[in-house]
């Protein structure tokens, strides 16, 4: 098979849909990869690296025309369509919904075209969700740009000539985006707060370090396929009270806020933005579908009232090195997916592949019904079936942690347990102390005095001599030997025999038990 | 007479105190070698005062007597050297059965005991009770426990020991209606100790062998039906029958030192036993009458979060732990049976060479005995001040960069700890999943033994490294991004 990376065309791209990792990967999992020359210049990748990972450099005719299949990052241009051979495959983000002749263009050349935005958000194929890791780029370069735009510290500081307060952040939206930008808001020492319309996401924000802001009003946000959906206009007007009281107080704002195949919300009215203070900067990442802040102009950096309302929509593009890796290995897992250079195969069958394919040799598919999201996963913009873990992990909940245990080790049941116990002791031996020979009662004495010393004496033994403190306790209840001593007697009866086996057994614990405690404590040594 | 007999009861106070300071001792390592030879003196003192006294009291003529000296003489020189011998054989990830075998020994000495005392009740020191006295009866029911208990210690814990070794399958053997099965067993050997003490002199011996057979049928079904990671809790259990088979026999002979000696021994395994159960959040009652395992586990198939499983190989989990500053080596029952524990050291070893400060994280139920990971690490050579326990341990997680799991699986189970669903939910476990990265080190992609899928083997910050644990290990030892540097600073 071969397999084309042309150069990406659009003005301010830097990414490219293979590095030469990537490459690598490629040719050994049967590909034999053309690139076109500069290529990868803009993320820093020359044509030599790319060379000497296996890949020929060649124009972007032959990268077009020549190959099998093409990959590439942003929907192509109409003159790119006309390069591409009759019925290669072609993998790309398309966004057919932006781009109402792109289909029919594509079609023609009776290509196969599987739209990487369209790969669904299944765990199995969480490696190939390029909108997942782009998005989590976005959030973390977010948060850069507005630390470069604010003109303070973000982190507290304590110097000699004074202390600084942190920077504190809001975060509106806690997908992918949200929460990356809250890591990267709370790693450069921010005070952070977030708030998502999805309650399902208050752990998640909290896991991170930041607050979650709730409004009174209650009203799950939870939409389908890990969107949030619209709200009512109650929840709406609570919304923008809580938004216009954070904007007095916060330093730096970040919107994150979508609505699937919808214009993006406006969250932050002119109204709202001249409440900041003067100096307060805006990051708008919704600012390619019409912006959460009113004021914002997408890809533009602009003013008002002090306020720097950021609008860039190529944060993804600017991290072009970083952005290119993720990328590139996404597609090298979707083409793992369909069966690599060697087995090959466009197969309508997976649910994996099947979402995302736009044609297959030129017949236009009907985009499938999404499968229902599982109503117990939160959702995030992340993938379904395990969106909760991949986060929450560094901080599991300590609250509920050991309910079950403490149930069991309740210490007034343990206490009342205790105290019946010992009046049942108690009353038996009362009992026995009637009726029983005198003989017993004494033996029963030791007997119970030696298991309460036991008791105390055993407790403060450390957890990590528990198998010498077994082995040390198999010696010492080989003291039975004396009960098979004892037995045997002058006169050679059965009962001597007995006992004289009994002895031999209880010998073999003696020496066993001293010998092998002996043994391992020898091995324990403290750390010189 | 009447002196032997007071140098005998001193000699045995002496004894049991040296017992009790060699359990003690044990408490700290500094002290622990110290407290293994109170241990041995104590029974040094015990064993020889007893044969001393038992040689001069016995007034027969010197022939028998010759044969009665040879005889213990050979079961003591027999017994030691068979004992010596296994003790230096063991290998220490063959502890648990070392000491299963040991506790079978114990409940099979309390049964012949038993036996000889109920044909021969005369000893020395004390003559045989009147036939149909109040002594005599509380006599018999004496022999009957102490058999029962031997014996029940005895077969569970060779079941114990083939299901260590592997000679048995680890599995719970579940029969039907099993709880009904033992309910009758108990209930008979209760009833056969009515006419063993009924009958008059030795007439009663076929019942007390019924009885004795029916208490080691009991035994074999309880362990059978444990399944193999219980093993903590059921050799500890077995520790303590072992202990309280001693003291029946203690009062089936009417000696002090053997009744406080088992009742110490009983004790200490049955605190064991509460420790391993309370490690994992189960009752005793529910370890020894199945849980995990059983009809009441969910089948580990339906309703597992099948997951994505990332895979690392070895010099990218090198070059990860190359870059770490802090690790934490979690081992489990994996590592003992992959022997993989000298490798460990030569990590660890590599990466405290390089400024990596390493520490190991035990499970209280980690292995197949109590402590047996400290023994394994001890043998290893890896000290044991940076072999922390579980509670010394858990909050460090998640400020350390690399967790390398080694054959561990329920006891890093994060399942525990948030979901209600989860089998295991509630039992303490190591809180791995909280640091940067997890590796974890398995064979494949089974369940543990709870059959519980294991939601840390999809989580978004760990990767497995497949394979065997101690080929494994030694690859990352070999690795360039570990060796070199490790090198250079050697």
């Amino acid at each position: 098979m071969r397999l084309g990376v042309p150069k990406e065309l659009r003005e301010g791209e830097r990414r490219v849909a293979a590095t030469p990792d990537s490459v690598k990967k490629l040719t050994a999992m049967g590909f034999r990869v053309a690139v076109e020359r500069g290529a990868g210049s803009e993320s820093g990748f020359t044509d030599d690296t790319y060379e000497t990972a296996g890949a020929r450099l060649a124009d972007a005719k032959t990268v077009w025309g020549d190959c099998d299949v093409v990959i590439k990052v942003r929907p192509p241009k109409n003159a790119e369509i006309a390069l591409l051979r009759e019925g290669a495959t072609f993998v790309a983000i398309i966004q057919p919904e932006r781009d109402d002749i792109i289909t029919e263009r594509l079609a023609e050349r009776k290509a196969s075209v599987v739209a990487l935005e369209r790969i669904p958000r299944l765990t199995r194929a969480q490696k190939m969700d390029v909108l997942s890791s782009m998005a989590n780029l976005a959030g973390y370069r977010a948060v850069v740009e507005a630390a470069t735009n604010y003109q303070g510290f973000f982190g507290p500081q304590v110097t000699a000539a004074g202390t600084m307060p942190p920077a504190r952040v809001l975060v509106i939206g806690a997908g992918v985006v949200g929460l990356a930008a809250i890591a990267a808001a709370r790693a450069l020492g921010a005070e952070v707060r977030a708030f998502d319309t999805r309650s399902a996401t208050k752990e998640q924000v909290e896991s991170l370090g930041a607050k979650f802001l709730t409004v009174s009003i209650d009203e799950e946000g939870e939409g389908g396929g890990g969107y949030a959906k619209e709200m009512s206009p109650a929840f709406i007007e609570a919304e923008m009270a809580l938004f216009r009281q954070q904007a007095t107080e916060v330093d730096v704002i970040v919107t994150t806020a979508l609505v699937p195949g919808k214009k993006a919300p406006v969250l932050l009215p002119e109204e709202i933005v001249r409440k900041m203070k003067r100096g307060s900067v805006v990051v708008d990442l919704a600012a390619e579908h019409g912006g959460n802040c009113s004021l914002c102009v997408p890809g533009q950096t602009v003013q008002a009232g002090g306020v720097t309302i950021v609008g860039v929509t190529d944060l993804a593009s600017r991290m072009g090195a970083s952005a290119s890796r993720l990328f590139a290995n996404n597609v090298v897992q979707v083409l793992a997916e369909m069966g690599a250079g060697d087995k090959w195969k466009i197969d309508r069958e997976n649910d994996v592949i099947r979402p995302a394919l736009l044609i297959h040799s030129g017949e236009v598919l009907p985009r499938p019904k999404p499968r229902a999201p599982s109503p117990s996963q939160p959702a995030v913009i992340v993938p379904k079936d395990e969106p909760a873990m991949s986060i929450r992990p560094r901080d599991a909940p300590e609250a509920h942690a050991h309910p079950a245990q403490t149930k069991i080790q309740s210490p007034t049941r343990r206490a009342w347990g205790t105290t019946a116990g010992g009046l049942i002791v108690l009353a038996v031996l009362f009992g026995l102390g009637r009726f029983a020979p005198s003989d017993f009662l004494q033996h029963s004495t030791v007997f119970i005095l030696a298991c309460f010393i036991g008791w105390q004496v055993i407790w403060s033994v450390t957890p990590a001599l528990h198998t010498p403190l077994m082995s040390v306790t198999n010696a010492i209840s080989g003291i039975i030997i004396l009960g098979g001593m004892l037995q045997i007697s002058t006169s050679f009866d059965a009962a001597s025999v007995l006992g004289a086996l009994a002895a031999l057994f209880a010998a073999i614990n003696v020496a066993g038990g001293f010998l092998v405690t002996d043994r391992m404590l020898r091995m324990f040594r403290r750390d010189s | 007479m009447g002196s032997v007999g007071g140098i005998i009861t001193v000699a045995y106070l002496v004894a049991g105190v040296l017992f009790i300071r060699s359990l003690g001792g044990l408490s700290k390592q500094d002290t622990a070698r110290r407290g293994n030879i109170s241990g041995i003196i104590g029974m040094g003192i015990a064993v020889g005062i007893t044969a001393v006294a038992w040689a001069t009291a016995s007034s027969n003529s010197d022939g028998s007597r010759m044969v009665a000296v040879s005889l213990l003489a050979a079961a003591l020189v027999i017994g030691g050297a068979i004992g010596s011998v296994l003790a230096r054989r063991v290998e220490m990830t063959g502890m648990p059965e070392l000491v299963a075998i040991l506790h079978s020994f114990v409940g099979f000495a309390a049964v012949l005991v038993g036996f000889a005392s109920y044909l021969s009740p005369d000893i020395p020191g004390r003559p045989a009770p009147t036939a149909g006295s109040v002594e005599h009866i509380v006599h018999l029911v004496e022999i009957a426990i102490g058999i029962a208990v031997g014996a029940l210690t005895f077969t569970g814990s060779v079941v114990a020991w083939a299901k260590l070794r592997g000679t048995l399958s680890g599995k719970p053997v579940l029969l039907p209606g099993r709880h009904l099965i033992n309910a009758c067993v108990a209930a008979t050997i209760l009833g056969l100790t009515l006419p063993v003490v009924r009958y008059p002199h030795t007439t009663g011996l076929p019942y007390l062998i019924a009885l004795a057979v029916l208490a080691g049928i009991l035994g074999i079904h309880l362990v059978m039906a444990i399944g193999g990671a219980d093993m903590p809790v059921v050799v500890s259990l077995l520790n303590s029958y072992s202990g309280w088979a001693a003291a029946a026999a203690g009062f089936v002979l009417a000696n002090d030192l053997l009744i406080v000696t088992g009742a110490l021994v009983g004790s200490s395994g049955a605190i064991l036993s509460i420790i391993m159960c309370r490690a994992m959040n189960r009752s005793i009652a529910n370890v020894i009458f199945g849980g995990f395992g059983t009809a009441d586990a969910t089948p580990p198939a339906a309703g597992a979060p099948a997951g994505e499983v990332r895979e690392m190989k070895h010099d990218e989990v090198a070059s990860l732990l190359g870059d770490a500053k802090s690790v934490i080596i979690v081992p489990g029952y994996g590592m003992a049976v992959a022997r993989a524990q000298s490798s460990v050291h030569d990590l660890t070893r590599a990466l405290r060479a390089r400024g990596t400060t390493v520490r190991f994280a035990i499970h209280p139920v980690a292995g197949r005995l109590p402590g047996h990971m400290n023994v394994l690490l001890a043998e290893a050579g890896i000290p044991y001040d940076i072999v922390l326990e579980m509670e010394e341990i858990n909050h460090d997680f998640p400020k350390t960069d690399v967790v390398l799991v080694i054959g561990a699986n329920d006891i890093v189970n994060p399942g525990a700890l948030d979901d209600a669903a989860s089998p295991i939910y509630g039992m303490p476990v190591l809180e791995v999943c909280k640091a940067k990265t997890v590796i974890v080190l398995k064979r494949g992609m089974a369940a543990g033994y709870a059959g519980v899928e294991n939601p840390l083997f999809h989580i978004e910050n760990t990767r497995m490294l497949f394979g065997d644990a101690r080929k494994s290990i030694e690859g990352l030892v070999r690795s360039p991004a570990l060796s070199s540097t490790s090198a250079s600073a050697a």
